[in-house]
């Protein structure tokens, strides 16, 4: 038997979500209009108003509903440090795990030569501006260690050098709780590489 | 490839990846004994997969998988070596390096013997990365069927003398002249045999061998331009 239009158009718009096929996106379905029609109604209201209000914080891109995010507004937050990130999703995990209380940039994504996305695609020249703008003592990079990464990490290093800024990079090497034997041979390399001495 | 065929542990490196679905991965490889692949890595994207750290480009590795149709499915990684460390401008070549096999290999034709090439480029790029490159270049159009004319004069076959003066000429190679005129590609005889022995070493030699090898490959890229080579002239614009 064929849904209803009005059924069909809602599994088809679950299926944008990720990891969603078929057989969940009628489950969901089913599950609202049977079960939830009050959830429902409260998802579509939240779903439109996030996308008509949420929006990249000028400074940062990390995602606001106001044009400074509340990391850029804050007075108790130092300027003079910027941890360079690739998603909005690294903030908020380096937030939760850290004590960092400087402010963030989020390229909203990496360089990736082979697909042709290179510093123009990735809009730094929103970066550049920032650095220009001067202030900045410190830049940390705290781009992931793959090697689109590494590549975007040295480009923004390079513009940091540039602007005279002192550039870091957060340390690569073996996890907490883990053992030796079991770490990859790249990871452990790294490790070694970036040792330091024994205060 | 048969349906069923399944390898075991062999060399190869990943050239490009990019995710499929919600936690796997389409890897593109070249592989030594059976050419360039695209698998499919199941999984490889949950934070609890092995493959996760070892699935990067510039890693030695030794891979098992199943074959079947266009994408075969990865069943095995480990390291075959330390992985080749590049950083900077040896990177961004070597993201080149990897996309000039991608654009010149058709998938499932072995070139043991440019997989030997490509592994020595990634190891020299760290030293001299023009140079690395302009080798590799030639390396790559000789294994792909495209071999440049160096030792030797187009027309007459005469061998190609160091104090001569030629213009190269695409379909055939090069020609001496006496003297340079409006248009043409010029190269000096110095140049064309220290890129036939591989033994650039001036600047000036290294500069019109990369002239020579671009107009080469742009001639069989068929005007899809590479996208490495449109990134590293970003880099360069930026001052990086």
């Amino acid at each position: 038997m064929a849904y209803t239009p009005l059924l069909q158009q809602l599994m088809d718009a679950l299926r944008c979500l990720p990891g969603v096929g078929p057989k969940s996106a009628q489950r969901m379905a089913f599950h609202l209009l049977e079960r939830n029609r009050e959830g429902a109604m409260a998802l579509a209201g939240a779903l439109e108003a996030a996308v008509s209000g949420v929006r990249h914080c000028e400074r940062c891109r990390m995602f606001t509903d106001k044009p400074l995010c509340e990391i850029c507004a804050s007075a108790r937050r130092d300027a003079s440090v910027l941890c360079v990130v690739e998603t909005p999703v690294d903030v908020y995990a380096i937030e939760s795990a850290t004590g960092f209380r400087g402010r963030y940039f989020v390229l909203m994504g990496h360089l990736s030569p082979l697909d042709g996305i290179g510093p123009q695609e990735l809009g730094l020249g929103q970066l550049e501006a920032c650095l220009a703008e001067g202030g900045i003592a410190e830049l940390i990079l705290a781009t992931n260690p793959t090697v689109e990464g590494e590549a975007t990490a040295y480009y923004v290093a390079e513009l940091a050098r540039a602007h005279g800024i002192r550039t870091t990079r957060i340390a690569h090497g073996v996890p907490l709780g883990g053992e030796l034997e079991f770490v990859d041979g790249g990871t452990l390399s790294h490790a070694f590489s970036g040792r330091q001495d024994v205060h | 490839m048969r349906a069923t065929e399944r390898i075991t542990l062999a060399p190869a490196y990943v050239l490009h990846q990019h995710d499929w679905r919600e936690s796997s991965r389409v890897v593109e490889i070249f592989s030594r004994e059976y050419g360039r692949l695209g698998l499919v890595a199941r999984g490889a994207r949950r934070a609890s997969s092995p493959w996760r750290a070892m699935l990067r480009p510039f890693q030695p590795l030794l891979l098992s998988w199943v074959g079947g149709g266009e994408l075969g499915t990865l069943t095995g990684v480990e390291a075959a070596g330390a992985p080749c460390v590049l950083g900077g401008q040896a990177l961004l070549g070597g993201f080149y390096m990897n996309e000039l096999l991608l654009r010149f290999l058709s998938r499932q034709d072995p070139h043991p013997g440019l997989f030997g090439h490509y592994a020595d480029g990634l190891g020299r790029l760290m030293q001299e990365t023009s140079v690395a490159l302009r080798v590799f270049e030639k390396r790559l159009l000789a294994a792909a069927g495209y071999g440049l004319i160096l030792e030797r004069e187009a027309v007459t076959g005469q061998p190609v003398e160091s104090g001569a003066l030629y213009r190269y000429e695409l379909e055939r190679g090069p020609v001496r002249v006496r003297e340079v005129s409006a248009h043409g590609l010029y190269v000096t005889g110095d140049m064309l045999l220290a890129l036939a022995g591989e033994d650039l070493r001036q600047r000036e030699q290294v500069l019109t061998a990369r002239r020579l090898l671009r107009a080469v490959l742009d001639r069989h890229l068929e005007g899809r331009p590479l996208k490495t080579r449109a990134v590293m002239r970003e880099f360069g614009k930026m001052g990086v």
